[in-house]
């Protein structure tokens, strides 16, 4: 080893924070054993599933292998039945994407809105509100899916009666859990319930972060409302919106209870169908265990561009 | 005109936040409720759906199970999440930015490509049907999270307070228990909060991975009030209360600690 190599090396293991302390011992791996428990948790029960899926998506794997453990390779006929399959192109991956982009954009949206006029009430009254907020934030999924449909029930739910008092729909005959667009509004609905109360608190405790100075500094120059936001707010807190739209759209992109839950969801109505939901309903209803990993890789895959994407955009490494 | 708009704005958000768990209280207080009525308001009052749903439902059995999983993985999960925050948050090694980045990427994996592997291991293992197979997932899904949050906590503690503990003699498993630990308690408080609802909602492992009654967790529990062909309306809702409140109240308590503590932690540091 070069002189020049040792100390390349010597700088590796001892970096800023050791070298503040050079003598202190075990420098070097203790930031290891302190992430051992957790990596290996995560190592044994995220990534190596996530190879077993990329294994299983080439294999015909039904009942009888599960009984089995024998293992049958088929190589890429699960990808071809996938990719040539109409209901993918026509049903399955547009309801995801489109579904997901709308969901994150009035989540993201009316999260802001809703912390925005927050930061202008008196404290008690956005005590209120806040803890308001919070309910929705802490209500399950699953309670809040069974609420929603329950008030969107044909004929007798509580919204499908004041839409048809308000004339917009016939309760006799109105169900919104039959049309792909009105089934994917009502979990739109649900979705942006349960999500825009982290958007708004987030927003929240940045907005309190700007210095007055600033706001004021730009009413007194005559800024308008709509001005100000984008003038002022909207680049000081550019990385809080990175965050919370990062999120909202991983959120948003895998969300399975919502739809499952809905009447038709769990892949009785095939046209409702997400890629989330047809990988369920491939593997644990038909025992297409194969296929389902397929489809399921096909999602990873896609919320893996948009992760990598956003993160390329959005920071840079000295901010991690 | 600026209040006005104000006015109308607040009781707008309130209205839209508070309706779903308005409806799910008011139906479960609902007499008729099972007779189809759907109402905000309900003529007749009863308790009736809440002792059906405990005591011929067996729900009291799901509780248990779903609380007994939850506390384990936040036990579990704070232990674990701490120690790997300190490390990323503390320590300058190699890796280090691959392995936040790790954590950061690993929590867009969906749970649907989970469920498939995870369900054949756990078969193989005989893992399923069991609740400690449910903590090991759940305690996975809440490390990326917590670990994320936590790190923020760590990094906010000055290094100054933990050069004078040093400097005063202590070992740096001392330090860590009397000067770290105290500092990121808030923090522990928060991703506990997240660990804690992580495992009490979770539905779709729970759905897959249950086939006992016996074993079921609350998310799947209120499955069995879904009939054939009609549904208990009133016993879902009340079910669905018996979930909701609690993590309600939890969760609002433990923010508004945790606002308080960060600010207390602002004002001394």
């Amino acid at each position: 080893m070069t002189l020049a190599e040792r100390t390349e090396t010597g700088r590796g293991a001892a970096p800023p924070a050791a070298r503040q302390r050079p003598r202190r011992r075990g420098a070097v791996t203790r930031p290891w054993l302190l992430l051992a428990p957790a990596l290996l948790v995560m190592g044994g029960l995220l990534l190596y599933p996530l190879l077993r899926v990329l294994v299983l998506s080439l294999q015909d794997f039904g009942l009888r292998e599960l009984v089995s453990g024998r293992t049958n390779w088929v190589g890429l006929d699960n990808y071809v039945e996938l990719l040539t399959s109409p209901e993918l192109w026509t049903t399955v991956l547009p309801n995801t994407v489109v579904f997901a982009a709308v969901a994150v954009a009035l989540t993201v949206v009316f999260g802001t809105l809703v912390a925005l006029l927050l930061a202008r009430l008196s404290p008690v009254v956005r005590g209120v509100v806040t803890t308001a907020i919070m309910v929705a934030w802490a209500m399950p999924a699953v309670t809040g899916t069974y609420v929603w449909v329950f008030a969107f029930t044909p004929g007798d739910g509580v919204v499908v009666q004041a839409l048809d008092a308000l004339g917009l729909v016939d309760a006799a005959t109105a169900n919104p859990f039959a049309g792909r667009l009105s089934f994917y509004g009502v979990a739109a609905l649900n979705v942006v319930h349960h999500g825009f109360p982290f958007v708004a608190l987030t927003v929240l405790a940045g907005l309190l972060t700007i210095p007055r100075e600033l706001t004021e500094a730009a009413i007194v120059d005559g800024a308008s409302a709509w001005r100000r936001f984008w003038s002022v707010t909207f680049p000081m807190l550019r990385p809080v919106f990175a965050v919370v739209t990062v999120l909202s759209t991983i959120w948003d992109f895998k969300v399975f209870t919502q739809i499952y839950l809905m009447p038709g969801g769990d892949g009785v109505n095939r046209n409702v169908l997400t890629l989330g939901t047809w990988s369920y309903v491939e593997s644990f209803a038909q025992n297409r265990f194969g296929l389902g990993a397929a489809i399921a890789v096909l999602l990873t895959a896609l919320l893996l561009v948009v992760t990598v994407v956003y993160l390329r955009l959005l920071f840079r490494e000295d901010e991690l | 005109m600026r209040t006005a708009a104000k006015g109308l704005g607040v009781a707008g958000v309130l209205a839209f936040t508070l309706f779903p768990v308005y409806l799910m209280v008011v139906t479960a207080l609902n007499a008729e409720a099972n007779a189809g009525s759907r109402t905000l308001w309900p003529d007749e009052w009863t308790w009736e759906n809440f002792a059906f749903v405990v005591t011929e439902g067996g729900f009291g059995r799901y509780l248990a199970n779903s609380l007994g999983v939850a506390l384990a993985t936040v036990l579990a999960g704070a232990l674990l999440a701490l120690l790997a925050a300190v490390a990323v948050a503390r320590f300058r090694f190699r890796f280090r930015t691959s392995v936040l980045v790790m954590v950061l990427i690993i929590q867009m994996v969906p749970v649907e490509a989970l469920v498939i592997p995870l369900f054949i291991q756990a078969r193989t293992l005989q893992m399923l049907d069991t609740l400690a197979g449910l903590v090991v997932v759940y305690l996975a899904f809440s490390l990326p999270f917590a670990i994320w949050t936590l790190r923020g906590f760590v990094a906010a503690v000055p290094v100054e307070l933990e050069e004078a503990a040093y400097l005063d003699g202590a070992s740096w498993g001392r330090m860590f228990r009397s000067v770290l630990l105290p500092l990121v308690a808030p923090g522990l408080v928060a991703t506990s909060v997240f660990s804690f609802i992580v495992a009490w909602n979770e539905f779709i492992f729970a759905l897959t991975f249950m086939s006992d009654e016996e074993n079921y967790t609350v998310a799947v529990g209120l499955r069995r009030f879904f009939g054939q062909h009609a549904t208990d309306w009133g016993a879902v809702m009340a079910a669905s209360t018996l979930i909701t409140i609690p993590v309600v109240v939890f969760f609002v308590i433990a923010q508004k600690r945790l606002t308080d503590g960060l600010v207390a932690g602002a004002v001394k540091g």
